[in-house]
């Protein structure tokens, strides 16, 4: 005979504001094994809990139903408790009369009323019959990975790194930086930004406890929490990078052209490339869809000889390398090589890309001189395709006039109605930069609202305006094509409410952060969910910013949601802390609410192995015969395997059967 | 300016009754107004101004102005809109109650009584110039079609233009 | 021959049947035989029924549609604003209660709208249907060395969501350049090509804005392309072109002599060899020497069987 406590919750009007409360609680009284039957205003306070906990203490219950809000948010709360007191948490139960009562059935008191009945005596039929169960625990790899070597991912394993644990920074370019390193100067300090940048590149990619594995991409993830079994694919880079040195001349002699994804495509590089000056790790890399095979001498084939000199005629890249780094005898795998590593933790910080000016139809896409933000930035940097002169793509002449546009494809339900958050401040901080420089440019500037909201950011703009840039209320509708190039911009001053046209040398749209269509892939080998924005789902908008909803799996930066440098640091801060917590603890616990296989009787007929999701299930040799097996740290308790079994040997603790027939009896007495 | 909210919900469910569903979606961004040629050309209530007014309740105030017959429903604005208002719609519904209020110039009577009794909006005597073209004189459309005109007019009566007391 | 019947409207009929008569001259000759809808009224304009009431201005609309619906044939209109009243009505008919509503009104005139045929615009079927190497084919004079500024209109452009063929960028349009270069003609762009040319609506409820408008549009045509002549495939942009550049110039607000302007059936047809005074007969810009220079010896391509 159990002896069940109910504790019925008002939880202030939002429950007993529909339910008759009282009247739950009479008739829980009733209910067969029912020992105690009380009420509170709120079960989760301080005096509730102590309620409960004085109960078990006194010998009174040694079973607990609480009738109140979710399990999601609460049931760890009255387990913790009933465990202080002594019972084994286990033995509780709750029954949801708040969300699948008072929330729903609001115009109906009496109908939910009665519904509560019926959920509460449901609880306690499960409850007279629940077993004390015991935790398991797993060991813990101590590792982690961190995937993106962008700003946020470079944070992240600084982070870990110092607090001891082995990180393994994974980067799919040819160097770590990210975005970051594509930027000529932050907002607001107006500080350089690969200044600030590499230093971190550098201490990160000189740092003990970090593994970087640049130009490699994560291939497969398995496992489950403190226990990643992860296979990195370092892609081939037909360069020997234990002997480049960086020096760059194979990138002066090769001959083949590529459009420069670090510049945007606004210059070309070589197929023989070193990524940008300040690349970390500092090699060269050859991109082969690009490669000329001159001579038509293709990888993995001997040279052929020079009759006179009786020497190899040798390609250029390879004669150039004066470390004998490149040599294209080797055979080199195309598909590169993998490698298999095994973490506890996994960050993800894969960054963003800026949507490409060809949606934009009504935006003279087919204008030379109408570029995106980041082409911009390209232009006003000293390493990008104009050494850091501010001169217009068509003619290399400086511009007269600038045109800033706001929200090109943010804040628009034909592309993603999301605030991109860090235009309005890095348009503001590209005009200023530009308005410094050349103080006699026209620079106009057309937003939707400006939005300045972090430290420093209203004064920064603020400053902008007394520098003399203009500012238009009104978003840009268009712009057209005139003689020379140039733009008519097609705008409105909302204030006066006017229309505004006046002719451009420069357009810059502040294109909409997006995530790559590769995302899809990766969230396919992580289980990564999509939030409506498409960022990756973080597991809580409030309360879980960094943690997804497979633990373990951590989230960081720009890939959860559009964000600038301050706030992505400090979340990468966040996420190496929440990935520490399971590095750090050793164990991690699997909770008891799952399937076990009692060998003795199992038929061995293998239905249940398919029918696994987790890939839970093998067989093992029991008693000379072959039985199923179920890995406890693999199942997560979804119990196809147990109502699957046709000898019924495998039982969902938690969810036993006694329980569920408890269950239904209560529900349809 | 006064806020008061009975006469923006008046507005605001007058709009959509005639067809301006969209005229919550608007966030004032302006893109519309950027774009569009009778704003362009100088007509004051178009676009995002004449949602700002309806908006803010300003219905029977702006009822007499004429700006939204200048609206040539190129519908540029709906093409540019980033929130989906479909503006021309919301521009056409303020017409609608204009016209069922009689707000509307006298100039357009002309066009309205021509559609009635010959079903063209625009008429003149075609007969001479088709001829001299080398086209039969008589038009193949209503014009010159009795149980075609008989059709419209039938039609016309039996809508809500017949009951304004036009014909 | 592909059948397809030829929604007139208004304009074309009434003030400019030298336009219907290239219609009838040229298609035949291109493969597609233009079919009368017999007591079509205005699809009905703008100004009209759609400022009155939405579904009063769908009874019209299908009224006209079920006349094509009858014949079993698509409709292609000539004018712009019909393409844009037409396409929107059939649209709205999508919405079962609305359809329900209309039909219940066509009921007293025994029609019903079944949405059986589609709207197009000549340009579409020129365009899609014919293609400009089929047309080339058939030119008896080469335009070739002849500058054409084109206007598009607003309503074949925008909102290309209701519409059954739409430009891949409707702001930068190619289909009518992509027309005129099929005469041999080059088609400079100008910046203010998509841009509205004032008539419609605009004109009728306050004519100097209207004109200040155009006059915007004038300038940049002349100032950028310096053209010969303008083509259009839009009669309401045709009498815009064709009425408000000589009072521009009476007014002393240009400074140059009107440019022609032809609807570009007109240009068509005249290129065919059709005789200009049943095809391009009515304007009030002088177009004689334009003409004679299509239609001029030094520019025969072949003799037209």
């Amino acid at each position: 005979m159990a002896k069940v406590g109910v504790y019925v919750c008002h939880c202030g009007s939002n429950i007993a504001g529909v339910i008759d409360v009282e009247a739950v609680r009479d008739f829980a009284a009733t209910l067969p094994e029912v020992v105690v039957a009380r009420k509170d205003l709120f079960m989760c306070s301080d005096s509730g809990q102590e309620m409960v906990k004085q109960d078990v203490r006194d010998g009174l219950v040694d079973r607990v139903v609480v009738a109140a809000c979710t399990p999601r948010t609460h049931e760890p709360i009255f387990r913790a408790a009933i465990e202080k007191a002594g019972l084994n948490k286990y033995l509780f139960e709750m029954a949801n009369i708040r969300d699948q009562g008072s929330w729903v059935h609001g115009h109906d008191h009496e109908g939910a009323t009665e519904k509560a009945k019926k959920v509460v005596a449901s609880a306690v039929g499960k409850a007279r019959n629940l077993e004390p169960l015991e935790d398991k625990f797993v060991p813990v790899t101590d590792a982690a990975l961190v995937i993106g070597g962008g700003i946020g991912g470079i944070n992240a394993a600084l982070q870990l790194a110092n607090m001891g644990h082995k990180t393994y920074l994974v980067e799919k370019k040819p160097s770590i930086g990210g975005v970051m390193a594509q930027l000529d100067k932050t907002f607001p300090t107006n500080d350089c930004s690969a200044c600030i940048l590499t230093p971190m590149m550098v201490e990160a990619y000189n740092h003990p406890n970090i593994e970087t594995l640049a130009y490699a991409e994560v291939e497969d993830v398995s496992g489950y929490i403190g226990n990643f079994k992860a296979k990195i694919r370092r892609k081939q880079t037909y360069v020997d990078w234990n002997k480049c040195t960086g020096c760059g001349d194979c990138t002066l002699k090769c001959p083949a052209k590529a459009p420069d994804e670090f510049n945007l495509g606004m210059s070309d590089r070589r197929a023989a490339y070193i990524m940008f000056p300040q690349a970390m790790p500092k090699k060269a890399v050859v991109d082969i869809e690009h490669c000329l095979n001159c001579a038509g001498r293709e990888i993995g084939t001997l040279p052929k000889i020079n009759e006179k000199t009786g020497r190899p005629i040798l390609a250029p890249c390879e004669r150039a390398c004066t470390a004998e780094a490149i040599n294209r005898t080797i055979a080199h795998n195309r598909e590169g090589a993998i490698k298999e590593i095994e973490v506890g933790s996994i960050i993800v910080a894969t960054g963003y890309q800026v949507m490409d000016k060809g949606w934009f139809k009504e935006m003279a896409p087919a204008s030379p001189n109408v570029v995106t933000s980041l082409q911009l930035e390209r232009i006003i940097s000293a390493t990008g395709p104009t050494e850091g002169k501010l001169l217009r793509p068509s003619d290399k002449e400086k511009p007269h006039t600038i045109t800033f546009v706001s929200c090109v494809g943010s804040r628009d339900e034909n592309f993603h109605q999301h605030c991109s958050r860090v235009c309005c401040m890095y348009m503001i901080k590209q005009a200023r930069l530009i308005k410094e420089k050349y103080p006699d440019m026209a620079i106009n500037m057309h937003f939707i609202d400006v939005r300045a909201g972090g430290k420093g950011y209203n004064e920064y703009y603020v400053g902008a305006r007394k520098m003399g840039i203009n500012f238009f209320r009104g978003k840009v509708g268009g712009l057209e094509m005139l003689p020379g190039d140039k733009l008519r911009v097609l705008a409105y001053d909302g204030d006066t409410a006017s229309t505004v046209e006046y002719e451009s040398d420069l357009v810059v749209l502040a294109t909409a952060i997006e995530l790559p269509q590769d995302a899809n892939v990766l969230a396919q080998k992580l289980g990564l969910q999509f939030c409506g924005s498409n960022f990756f789902r973080e597991l809580h908008p409030k309360l879980g910013p960094v943690e997804t909803a497979t633990e373990g799996v951590f989230l960081a930066g720009c890939c959860q949601g559009p964000k600038d440098i301050p706030n992505t640091v400090a979340q990468a801060k966040a996420a190496a802390a929440a990935a520490a917590v399971p590095l750090a603890q050793g164990q991690v616990r699997i909770e008891p609410i799952i399937s076990e296989v009692h060998p003795e009787v199992c038929s061995g007929c293998g239905i249940c192995i398919p029918l696994c999701p987790y890939h839970a299930i093998n067989m093992i040799t029991y008693a000379d015969r072959p039985r199923a097996q179920i890995e406890m740290s693999a199942c997560k308790g979804c119990g196809v395997c147990t109502s699957a079994c046709p000898s019924g040997a495998i039982v969902l603790h938690g969810y036993e059967e006694s329980q569920i027939f408890a269950q239904i009896e209560a529900l349809t007495a | 300016m006064i806020i008061d909210q009975s006469k923006i919900d008046e507005a605001v469910s007058t709009i959509i009754g005639y067809g301006g569903h969209g005229i919550l979606s608007c966030v004032q961004c302006g893109a519309c107004s950027a774009v569009c040629p009778g704003v362009k050309a100088g007509f004051p209530l178009l676009c995002r101004n004449l949602i700002r007014q309806l908006l803010n309740g300003q219905l029977e105030e702006i009822i007499e102005d004429s700006s939204s017959w200048g609206c040539q429903a190129c519908n540029r604005c709906t093409e540019v809109c980033p929130q989906g208002v479909r503006p021309q719609e919301v521009v056409f519904a303020f017409r609608r109650y204009q016209a069922n209020q009689l707000a509307f110039s006298t100039s357009s009577v002309t066009s309205q009584m021509n559609l009635f009794e010959t079903g063209h909006a625009v008429y003149t005597d075609p007969r001479e110039a088709r001829k001299r073209v080398g086209l039969p004189e008589q038009t193949p459309t209503s014009a010159f079609d009795e149980l075609a005109k008989k059709e419209i007019q039938t039609l016309i009566n039996n809508s809500p233009m017949g009951e304004l007391g036009l014909f | 021959m592909d059948k397809i019947g030829l929604y007139l409207g208004c304009n074309i009929p009434l003030k400019a049947p030298d336009i219907e008569q290239s219609f009838r001259k040229i298609f035949p000759v291109l493969g597609i035989e233009p079919v009368d809808l017999q007591g079509a009224s205005c699809c009905p304009a703008w100004g009209t029924a759609p400022s009155f009431d939405l579904n009063t201005w769908c009874v019209l609309s299908s009224r006209n549609l079920t006349i094509a619906e009858a014949q079993g044939v698509d409709i292609m209109t000539g004018c712009n604003s019909c393409f844009g009243v037409l396409s929107e009505a059939k649209h709205f008919m999508k919405d079962g209660d609305r359809r329900k509503a209309v039909n219940a009104s066509l009921a007293a005139v025994n029609r019903e709208f079944k949405g059986t045929s589609d709207v197009y615009h000549v340009a579409h079927v020129l365009h899609r249907k014919v293609g400009a190497e089929k047309i080339k084919e058939k030119l008896k004079y080469s335009l070739d060395g002849l500058k054409i500024a084109v206007q598009t209109g607003c309503h074949a452009l925008w909102p290309t969501d209701v519409y059954k063929v739409t430009e891949d960028n409707p702001y930068f349009p190619t289909m009518l350049r992509e027309l005129c270069e099929a005469t041999g003609a080059t088609v400079p762009h100008y910046s203010r090509l998509e841009g509205c040319c004032g008539m419609g609506g605009m004109r009728s409820t306050d004519a100097e804005k209207s004109l200040g408008l155009f006059r915007e549009k004038l300038l940049s045509i002349k100032e950028e392309t310096d053209a010969d002549l303008i083509v259009t495939t839009c009669s309401s942009c045709f009498l815009q072109f064709d009425m408000s550049q000589p009072i521009l110039k009476e007014r002393g607000l240009i400074d140059f002599d009107p440019i022609p302007t032809f609807y570009y059936t007109q240009l068509l047809a005249l290129a065919m060899g059709f005789d200009p005074s049943q095809v391009a007969a009515i304007s009030q810009i002088d177009r004689g020497a334009v003409i004679s220079e299509i239609q001029s010896e030094k520019r025969l391509i072949k003799e037209v069987a």
